[in-house]
């Protein structure tokens, strides 16, 4: 059956969505193919992490939106940070997010990522994440439903799409800033590891 | 509980102990001076207390005394001991027991970390293990303050107020 005129373009607009912003053509083909394979890093840092296990199976089944979960740095996208992150993981997180290829989305996930959530007071807990890594999507919650985890990866897709997940840029740009904080919570961001010396 | 006694009176018969307590159906908990412990512990070894569980630590601030607590497991007849003893608040310092349990190297690290008990013998004692690069008194020690060392070292968010209760409006 031959189609008629309006439904042979549909979709993929790219070109004609808005002819004034600075994305060029091929960018924002590759925003689309990015958004829809993403490879996330579960460094599972805190209690929220137990929301990803019935995400992933059969009942919600992350896959089906194009997610899956990858075992190293190098080839993945997403770094998810599931919860309270002491001083001694952040050392090792931000060591992990440097290694990831750009670009690169940090995810946030739980009160504790947050402000502190249960753990604002803590001596060895960092109350912000966005402080120390460009955050580009926060998912609230202690700890957020499959539901909520769900509707956070699309909307990180939507922004994937769009071309506003620009934590890496931002990472780039203000690197001083960044390291700055970091340093100033950490002391030095160098990770002693006393079995491998 | 026959059997349990029996412990204690052993115990009592080679030692002084400054208070022993059944603490409830298999745990025991005795009390010695400091300078009993090493013996006490190296003659519940022999006697089949072979595992250290744990060693702790316990600030009575009040007192100006810290607590050390080894735990030690017996497999044959599934019987906890808890060997106690008080050392001094201001001057914390122990002899170790590495030649007796190897394992509590780690431990002691743990609780110098933790609480700035110094262990004479144990040449790792102050390796750090949890705390990179810690500047400040030990966190489990009762007058650390860790709101206040948060409050220096992490930056909070910051949350604007946008609605202000007029006179007579509902919260
Ligand atoms: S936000 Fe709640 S569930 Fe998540 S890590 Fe913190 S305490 Fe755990």
């Amino acid at each position: 059956m031959a189609l008629n005129e309006n439904e042979k373009i549909n979709e993929i607009d790219v070109n004609e969505l808005d002819c004034r912003d600075t994305l060029t053509f091929w960018e924002k083909f590759g925003n689309i193919f990015r958004s829809k394979s993403i490879w996330m890093l579960h460094y599972c840092t805190g209690c929220g992490a137990m929301e990803l296990p019935p995400t992933m199976t059969s009942r919600f089944d992350m896959e089906r939106i194009g997610m899956a979960p990858m075992a190293t740095p190098r080839q993945a996208d997403v770094l998810l940070i599931t919860g309270y992150l002491s001083v001694k993981t952040l050392r090792r997180i931000i060591y992990t997010y440097e290694q990831m290829q750009n670009p690169k989305y940090v995810v946030g996930f739980g009160s504790c990522t947050l402000n502190g959530g249960v753990y604002y007071d803590s001596y060895a807990v960092i109350s912000r994440l966005d402080y120390y890594l460009p955050v580009d999507l926060y998912i609230a919650g202690c700890m957020p439903r499959p539901e909520a985890v769900m509707s956070g990866f699309k909307k990180l897709m939507d922004m994937i799409k769009k071309g506003e997940a620009l934590g890496w840029k931002r990472y780039q740009k203000y690197y001083d800033w960044y390291k700055k904080n970091q340093v100033r919570a950490l002391g030095e961001v160098y990770v002693k590891d006393e079995f491998h010396e | 509980m026959n059997f349990m006694n029996n412990i204690i009176e052993d115990i009592k018969s080679r030692f002084n102990p400054e208070n022993t307590e059944i603490v409830k159906k298999n745990q025991i908990a005795i009390d010695f001076k400091n300078e009993e412990v090493h013996s006490a512990l190296a003659y519940l070894k022999s006697q089949g207390w072979k595992q250290l569980t744990i060693l702790t630590c316990v600030d009575w601030i009040k007192e100006n005394k810290f607590q050390l607590v080894y735990i030690l497991m017996n497999w044959d007849n599934s019987i906890t001991i808890q060997v106690r003893t008080k050392i001094d608040r201001d001057n914390p310092k122990f002899r170790t027991v590495i030649n007796i349990y190897p394992g509590a190297e780690m431990y002691e690290r743990d609780v110098h970390e933790f609480f700035g008990v110094e262990f004479e013998g144990n040449p790792n004692h102050e390796k750090e293990l949890f705390l990179e690069l810690w500047d400040d008194l030990p966190p489990m020690r009762k007058d650390f303050d860790p709101l206040a060392y948060s409050k220096k070292k992490f930056d909070v968010r910051e949350y604007k107020v946008d609605f202000i209760p007029k006179e007579g409006e509902a919260e």
